[in-house]
């Protein structure tokens, strides 16, 4: 009887055993395929279609980092081309922690066709064959430079390759609520730090409020705080020769400045807390991008755009996964990508989501012309400084926002945790070379 | 002399047994060989794909199996040059001379209490006692905290985690561990002893209320967002102060030394329940004839308290100190919803709650150094597996398994 229970108990154990591992390695059902929709009469007018076969049913599924209302307006766009091509499914998700997730699904063949990403995760995800060059595809340095905006072309192409389409730029300036925030408080100079200091500090007297919420002061986070290292004349965290500039006396000048700013802005920050902040009325600006701007609209907030510091330019691309070309979808997904970042789409798409679109065209379009937030990121962005696409990029976030935050919190004078930064930043590229 | 019959059985035997046996090689030795075998390569995020022509790749590494093998612009990962380089990047900084005196200091500052301790048995035996226990300890308390302070053991303290990381976050785990474990005894003991008296009106509510935060793990993350939430610069706490006293609290999860009380604050408001419970029921078993005689004798409650009742929860109290400093140790889904292992002490260092789990989620999924972290877990698992050991042998709670 004992025995014969063990023998059960080893056998469910062993199946269960089994059953697990093939759960693990089951395909994810694709979710149902919109129904084609009768062709939408605002359908751009210039769809690249020349490459793709017609008739044979495919997937392509992308991978982003779309969110909100934000990606209402992107789906559309998509929708327009599955209507355009009823043969072609197009698949949209959000993995929560993208760079893990691809590390194991495009070995295994599960990644997507297309990935949505920022420029500077190219060197890191060509070192590790996650994704390929599109030279091969159709894809020459003409048609860069006749599609899409010089900077936009220089931030996808890597050791001579190119290797995503640009989709937008993006940089953050200061965002203000007209309400609160008198021209008497608003910088002049963009370049002028000091002048800012003095100006919330007089708000802060002034009314109580903080002048300025910056969700990387007070939280790690090294883009949001690049316009202010930037701006007092760092070149670069770190260059395309992997040299790091925080032990510089510029980046020290601005360690001090945040030193003194951190007396009269809120101590502890995120996305969230920042948004909140400004809704409510506690600050009177928000040191942020043009993603923030669909939430303000729609808390009913009468808001302005300066610039102030250099911020970092980003740039949003389409990238090919290797597994595209592994199961002989490259042809559609680099219509797609070629049809996503054109100008008429993108036009489309900066109407409604106050993005700057990468493609010339579209910068050209009248309508585009005419947003206001255009004009004050555009600014900023003009000062900005390129965010590098070499794998040596990955080695400079968790450094220079852990230090920033060490001056910040007072955990660190500003000498220590730039040294600090400055060192780790070698150690690990050290470790790459 | 194994005969027919007895082939038949062994193979019989074997018959049943081997699919257990595929099952442990597949999901249990392989992941840990695997492991042991990443721990001398540098396979991390600037190498991460395998060199699948040599033949140790290819029996080794599961992606080598793949009819496509990964490759990228990236060197494929190789062995580090000495192979146990990630091994002594971890500890190697702690056998040094000044790290190694500094630790002798330490255990030598504790030499009057452990004194006092064998002195305190010793006297037990004499009838009678020729001084009661409370001066001995009192004597080798001020001993130890004048030696701590001749040898300064905070010096020597700071020594020992400066020495690296690893050594950082295991001394810090293990002294949050030491400062859980008294608090948790103390106030689970005090709870249940409330709920194990008789006069107690409304017993059933007092039980189900302060079970609620046990009942509440289940859902844990959210419970720890709600007690980040009053501790935030703009939370509840310093909500209340302002109101009230029109204080202006600072951020306190942007301090070390709040990030600690915090972090201690709601790992024992998770647990007392598991001990309150656990006592109670070690509580209701100890028989009352004993506390009438004692009563006969005129015991006092203290008395009472320290020879008939903490005696006698030693067996229930012994197993579940060792289990909730097994769960404290490996805590991580509380910690990194608190604090992900902040405030932070700068770049390249661990923040002041970076605890293992934490320290080692961080160096996987956002520095992604595999090949250092297989070795740091090598290192864990030898030191875990010894401890779990030493656990079964002073609780023995296996012992009535073999009888």
């Amino acid at each position: 009887m004992k025995k014969s229970l063990f023998a059960l108990l080893a056998l469910l154990t062993v199946l269960s055993m089994v059953l697990t591992g093939c759960g693990a390695t089951s395909t994810p059902v694709p979710p149902t395929p919109e129904p084609a929709k009768p062709a939408d009469t605002a359908v751009p007018t210039v769809p690249p279609t020349e490459s793709v076969p017609a008739g044979e049913a495919v997937t392509i599924s992308i991978w982003h980092q779309w969110s909100g209302d934000y990606l209402t307006a992107i789906e559309q766009a998509f929708k327009d081309y599955t209507a355009m091509h009823p043969n072609v499914t197009i698949d949209l998700s959000k993995p929560e922690d993208t760079s893990n997730a691809l590390s194991v699904a495009i070995p295994a063949g599960e990644g997507p066709d297309i990935i949505a990403w920022a420029n500077d995760q190219i060197g890191t995800q060509a070192l590790a064959g996650n994704i390929v060059a599109l030279d091969d595809y159709g894809i020459d340095t003409a048609f860069l430079d006749s599609t899409y905006e010089p900077a936009a072309v220089r931030g996808v192409v890597w050791q001579d390759m190119i290797w995503a389409l640009p989709e937008s730029q993006e940089g953050i300036a200061l965002v203000y609520n007209k309400a609160l925030v008198t021209d008497k408080y608003l910088p002049t100079d963009p370049m002028d730090f000091a002048d800012l200091l003095a100006k919330a500090q007089a708000f802060n007297t002034d009314t109580g409020k903080y002048l300025i919420c910056n969700q990387g002061l007070g939280n790690p986070d090294a883009y949001h705080v690049a316009p202010i290292y930037f701006g007092h004349g760092v070149p670069e965290y770190v260059d395309d020769q992997g040299v790091a500039y925080l032990n510089t006396p510029e980046a020290l000048a601005a360690g001090n400045w945040m030193v003194e700013f951190s007396k009269v802005a809120p101590a502890e920050t995120s996305h969230d807390i920042c948004k909140a902040a400004i809704v409510d009325g506690t600050a009177g600006a928000w040191w942020t991008g043009p993603w923030a701007i669909a939430d303000l609209e729609a808390a009913g907030i009468d808001y302005g755009i300066v610039p102030m510091g250099k911020p970092f330019v980003g740039i949003k691309t389409m990238m090919l996964s290797k597994n595209a070309v592994d199961r002989g979808n490259e042809a559609v997904a680099v219509d797609i990508m070629k049809y996503f970042t054109s100008g008429a789409v993108q036009a489309k798409i900066a109407a409604t989501n106050k993005t700057i679109p990468a493609a010339t065209a579209a910068l050209n379009d009248p309508a585009v012309k005419a947003l206001a937030t255009l004009a004050g990121f555009g600014a900023s962005l003009n000062l900005g400084v390129p965010m590098a696409n070499t794998p040596y990029a990955n080695a400079q976030w968790g450094p220079v926002g852990d230090a920033t935050t060490a001056i910040w919190n007072g955990a660190q004078t500003p000498e220590e945790a730039l040294a600090a930064a400055q060192k780790a930043i070698e150690d690990a590229i050290a470790a790459m070379k | 002399m194994v005969g027919w019959s007895g082939r038949r059985l062994a193979l019989t035997i074997l018959a049943f047994v081997a699919p257990t046996l595929v099952g442990i090689t597949i999901f249990s030795l392989y992941p840990l060989l695997l492991n042991v075998f990443i721990s001398f390569t540098n396979k991390g995020q600037y190498h991460p794909n395998p060199d699948c022509t040599a033949t140790v790749w290819k029996i080794m590494d599961p992606a080598c199996w793949l009819a496509k093998p990964p490759t990228g612009l990236a060197a494929p990962y190789s062995v580090q040059d000495p192979a146990i380089k990630n091994y002594s990047n971890l500890l190697g900084g702690f056998f040094t001379k000044d790290v190694l005196t500094a630790v002798l200091f330490i255990l030598i500052a504790f030499v009057p209490l452990i004194v006092a301790w064998r002195v305190n048995r010793y006297l037990d035996r004499k009838v009678p006692r020729p001084i009661s226990p409370g001066p001995v300890w009192l004597i080798g308390l001020v001993g130890t905290l004048v030696l701590g302070f001749l040898v300064n053991v905070l010096d020597q303290y700071q020594m020992i985690l400066d020495s690296g990381d690893f050594i950082m976050v295991n001394v810090r785990t293990i002294v949050y561990v030491i400062i859980c474990m008294p608090i948790l005894f103390v106030l689970g003991l005090a709870m249940a002893l409330i709920l194990n008296n008789k006069f107690l009106r409304g017993v059933t509510f007092f039980r189900v209320v302060l079970i609620v935060p046990w009942a509440a793990s289940t859902v844990a993350i959210m419970m720890t967002l709600i007690w980040q939430f009053f501790f935030r610069e703009q939370g509840t706490i310093n909500q209340i102060l302002n109101a009230l006293f029109g204080i202006q609290g600072p951020a306190y999860l942007n301090q070390a030394g709040w990030a600690w009380f915090i972090v201690v604050l709601v790992q024992v408001w998770y647990t007392y329940p598991f001990f309150m419970i656990t006592l109670l029921g070690g509580l209701q078993s100890i028989p009352l004839d004993l506390y009438e005689a004692a009563d006969v004798d005129g015991a006092s409650w203290w008395k009472q308290m320290v020879n008939i009742t903490l005696p006698l929860l030693r067996p229930v109290a012994l197993p579940i100190i060792v289990l909730s400093a097994l769960t404290t140790y490996k805590i991580d889904a509380i910690i990194w919803a608190l604090t992900r292992g902040g405030p932070t002490a700068g770049a390249g260092k661990p923040g002041a709650t970076e605890f293992v789990m934490v320290h080692a989620y961080k160096q996987i999924f956002q520095t992604r150094s595999y090949g250092l972290m297989g070795a740091f877990a090598v290192i864990l698992f030898v030191f875990l597996f010894a401890a779990t050991l030493y656990s079964l042998r002073i609780t023995r709670i296996t012992k009535g398994a073999y009888e």
